[in-house]
């Protein structure tokens, strides 16, 4: 069967229109209320249902087709498997402008996960508007300084692109990367903090939370130079420590916070994965609840009857994210969470399940063979 | 709250730990000190030595037999049994009849006597010295095998009665047994240790199990340390290692580890036949035993027809067995599984998912190339097509010594499967639906059963 585009609904029409929505968007407005949300879903849903042939698969095995989908609820997840099994995209995959992997391996397969974005543009309307509203909390320029990672260094990263692309947006008279091929340019970082301190501006640090606790050590033992920031400062950690042994991301924060005469409530917490364009902010530590842009929305699951949880209670995180237009919106994560007021707790990654029996799991025995 | 030990000669407990199965039903066990489990440990020693003056073997299998007909019997001390598993595992009662009448066929006494004579040649040589008709040499030669007065068993995992089968077996080999017990089935050793205890008291003074949390070792474990000549370990490499490591030098370690199960289809195989017997031995122990297939290879033929069946056999299965609920993570990975095959299925064919909907009762990941890659997921099973035999043999080459056991449907190449099975060193070969209730004399992981945990002492006098 031959699946239309609707007349207007190309990719290229709804992601300029979407790009422009989010460049619209004001924190508390009324223009991204449930309906309006509802009816870019079925919009985004026809698009990726008539151009994204996988999806399209996927969606009629569970026999859903456009006209059964109401609003960005009705909308089939895909688990975050899938972008380990093949490429997610609107059209041809050659149409990818960047392609992300996500990092490491897990559940028995060695390969990463792609996810191919077509619109580069999409993305980055959707990740300003978010870091205006949760960062910058509304000015349009800050002395951003962002550690590694950078996608001059490695364009597999999401991560490294967005760091890049806020600086670039927001940029102001001081700032820049000190991310090179190896690390952290710890020369540089002192020198533009001394910078700040001497002209009296605002720096905003960007940056994964492993490198700031790598700063942390360098400020505590001297290598790095403390000086209290001036005010108005803020940093944005991402990532956690994840498995760091000894290592806790309060730990970090509260030792940041002394040496460079931050307050907590000026650290935010970035809360973003590979599969998703859009990302939430959390302040403070523990920095929840992680809050979103309205056009990214979370719901929790019961892991083993995928049915919705009430608010407060843990399950797996689903996740409706418009600017995901050009592969697939919603996602089936394998996080734990929950919903938490306006925004969600993310708890951690659901681990491989631990063999319960004398039953062999052979992956990861084929997997430390392979790599040997 | 049930109770998770059975410490014979413990005064009154005062401080206890406390635990909890994955199925979430708590239990405890008493917080030993060392003294404590020094106290125990020479209870379970004097027993042991006791028995030995004053049971003969075919007394102690007698005892044994009369124990684990109880405990699997629809009498009070078999609905306590299932109801224990019950709360332990979440299994559903015809899950667990299933599972313990399979187990209960290896623990009768008529099961013990052959085990006995099977590895043995009888009970007598446990009992006393026993004239060597082989003897060449000058004058007679006479032979008794004994085991350890002591041996200390650190169980693992949740398939029920695997710590009543070691705990069996080094009770024939005439030894006492200390043991540590699997935080995910705890209950079900100390039960049959005390049903043991009424039927023989000598015997039930020969056993002490308990359980302490995590894979530390406690000042109890350093002093049952001290008593055991020998040391089984059931676990994965690294349990392993960690008990080798927390063990006094020259200490005697015998050890059983993880394993998977092969199931082969040779191209003559009646397919809806095999589908239902392979459905079986899947279902059994909810797949979490090494028996338990999980890798399934269609021989020459594209594995279509066979997984619809298979999973029309599943189904009636689960319809009839019901599995309980995954655990959270277990339910993420096999999703994940799940996408990763059907995904895969979408970009290029060759490979497919067969599944309940979104149920995770039962799932069939479909290749139609090989590989041996698996993992440790309720009733899921990876099937492959291999276009030959010969082909099977590269694809397991990395499992070597890893398989537990081939089962197998249909005749054509058999003897092939047989050799190949014996170059890989896979332990047995067995038809399906017989695959994950190995008979009472199998070699467990390729070895006897008795044979390890016996020292012998040959006797060479003039006539």
């Amino acid at each position: 069967m031959t699946i239309h585009t609707p007349v207007g609904n190309d990719f290229d029409s709804l992601a300029a229109e979407c790009a422009a929505a989010f460049d619209r968007w004001v924190p508390g407005g009324s223009e991204w209320d449930d309906d309006r949300l509802n009816e870019w879903a079925r919009r985004a849903f026809a698009l990726q249902f008539a151009e994204n042939s996988t999806y399209r698969k996927y969606c009629e095995t569970r026999r859903v087709r456009p006209g059964d989908v109401s609003g960005w609820r009705d909308v089939p997840p895909v688990p975050t498997a899938a972008f380990r099994a093949v490429d997610l995209i609107v059209g041809p995959s050659s149409g990818a402008k960047l392609t992300f992997l996500t990092s490491g391996t897990s559940r028995g397969s060695s390969r990463r996960g792609r996810h191919l974005v077509r619109s580069p543009d999409l993305y980055r309307a959707s990740l300003r508007a978010s870091f205006r509203a949760f960062v910058l909390e509304g000015e349009d320029a800050a002395n951003i300084v962002t550690l590694p990672p950078s996608f001059t260094y490695d364009p597999t990263l999401s991560l490294g692109w967005m760091l890049d692309d806020v600086r670039a947006g927001f940029a102001s008279e001081l700032g820049g990367s000190v991310a090179t091929a190896d690390g952290v340019d710890w020369t540089a970082l002192d020198a533009v903090v001394a910078d700040a301190v001497r002209l009296d501006l605002p720096l905003c640090l960007l940056g994964t939370t492993l490198g700031f606790a790598e700063w942390l050590e360098r400020l505590t033992d001297g290598r790095s130079i403390t000086s209290p920031l001036p005010s108005r400062s803020r940093l944005m950690d991402t990532g956690g420590v994840k498995a760091r042994e000894g290592l806790e991301r309060a730990a970090v924060l509260t030792g940041l916070c002394g040496q460079l005469g931050l307050r907590l409530e000026a650290i935010v917490n970035e809360f973003g994965m590979t599969e998703l364009l859009s990302q939430r902010y959390g302040h403070g530590d523990p920095g929840v609840p992680l809050l979103g842009p309205p056009w990214l929305r979370s719901w929790v699951l019961d892991p083993v009857t995928l049915e919705e949880l009430p608010d407060g209670q843990t399950g797996i995180l689903c996740h409706y994210d418009l600017a995901n237009l050009g592969s697939v919106c919603s996602v089936l994560t394998e996080d734990r969470g929950r919903i938490v007021g306006e925004g969600i707790e993310w708890i951690g990654r659901t681990e491989g399940a631990p063999p319960r029996g004398c039953s062999l799991a052979t992956a990861e025995l084929l997997e430390a063979q392979e790599h040997v | 709250m049930f109770e998770a030990w059975h410490l014979p000669g413990l005064p009154t407990p005062t401080e206890w730990l406390e635990g909890r199965t994955h199925a979430g039903s708590a239990f405890r066990a008493p917080s030993l000190s060392g003294t404590e489990a020094g106290i125990v440990a020479a209870h379970v020693r004097e027993g042991a030595l006791e028995a030995r003056a004053h049971r003969a073997t075919t007394d102690v299998i007698q005892a044994i037999g009369a124990a684990a007909a109880r405990l699997t019997a629809e009498g009070s001390a078999g609905i306590a049994t299932r109801e224990l598993l019950h709360a332990e595992l979440g299994w559903d009662d015809r899950l667990i009849r299933d599972t313990l009448d399979g187990m209960a066929r290896t623990w009768t006494t008529d099961a013990l006597a052959g085990l006995v004579d099977s590895e043995l040649g009888g009970p007598a040589v446990l009992d006393g010295f026993v004239r060597d008709e082989g003897w060449e040499g000058p004058g007679v030669r006479r032979r008794r095998a004994v085991g350890a007065p002591v041996v200390l068993q650190v169980l693992a995992g949740n398939v029920p009665g695997v710590a009543i089968t070691a705990t069996i077996r080094a009770l024939l080999a005439r030894s006492g047994v200390l043991c540590k017990l699997p935080e995910a089935e705890p209950g079900l050793l100390p039960m049959f240790a005390r049903l043991l205890a009424e039927e023989d008291p000598l015997l039930g003074r020969s056993v002490a199990a308990t359980w302490w949390p995590g894979s530390h070792f406690p000042a109890a474990w350093g002093e049952w340390t001290k008593w055991a000549g020998k040391v089984v370990v059931y676990g994965g490499a690294a349990a392993v290692e960690a008990v080798r490591g927390a063990l006094p030098a020259h200490t005697d370690l015998i050890s059983y580890g993880p394993r998977t199960g092969v199931a082969v289809l040779l191209p003559d195989t009646p397919q809806e036949e095999a589908a239902a017997a392979l459905a079986r031995d899947v279902c059994a122990y909810d797949q979490q035993g090494c028996v338990s297939p999980r890798l399934v290879y269609v021989v020459g033929l594209a594995t279509g027809a066979f997984v619809s069946r298979l999973a029309g056999a599943l189904e009636e299965r689960t319809r009839d067995h019901p599995p309980p609920d995954p655990t959270p993570e277990e339910a993420v990975a096999i999703r994940s599984a799940r996408a990763m095959f059907e995904f895969g299925g979408y970009k290029d064919g060759g490979l497919g998912v067969e599944a309940p909907g979104e149920s995770l009762a039962w799932t069939i990941l479909v290749s139609e190339s090989p590989a041996a890659r698996t993992e440790s997921l309720p009733r899921v099973v990876w099937v492959h097509r291999v276009p030959e035999l010969e082909t099977l043999e590269e694809v397991l080459r990395p499992l070597e010594g890893r398989i537990q056991t081939f089962g197998f449907s249909g005749s054509e190449g058999l003897r092939r499967l047989a050799a190949l099975a014996t170059r890989l060193g896979v332990g047995r070969i067995a038809p399906l639906g017989s695959v994950a209730w190995p008979p009472p004399d199998w070699r467990h992981e390729g070895r006897h059963q008795l044979l390890p945990l016996l020292n012998w002492t040959d006797f060479e006098a003039p006539k």
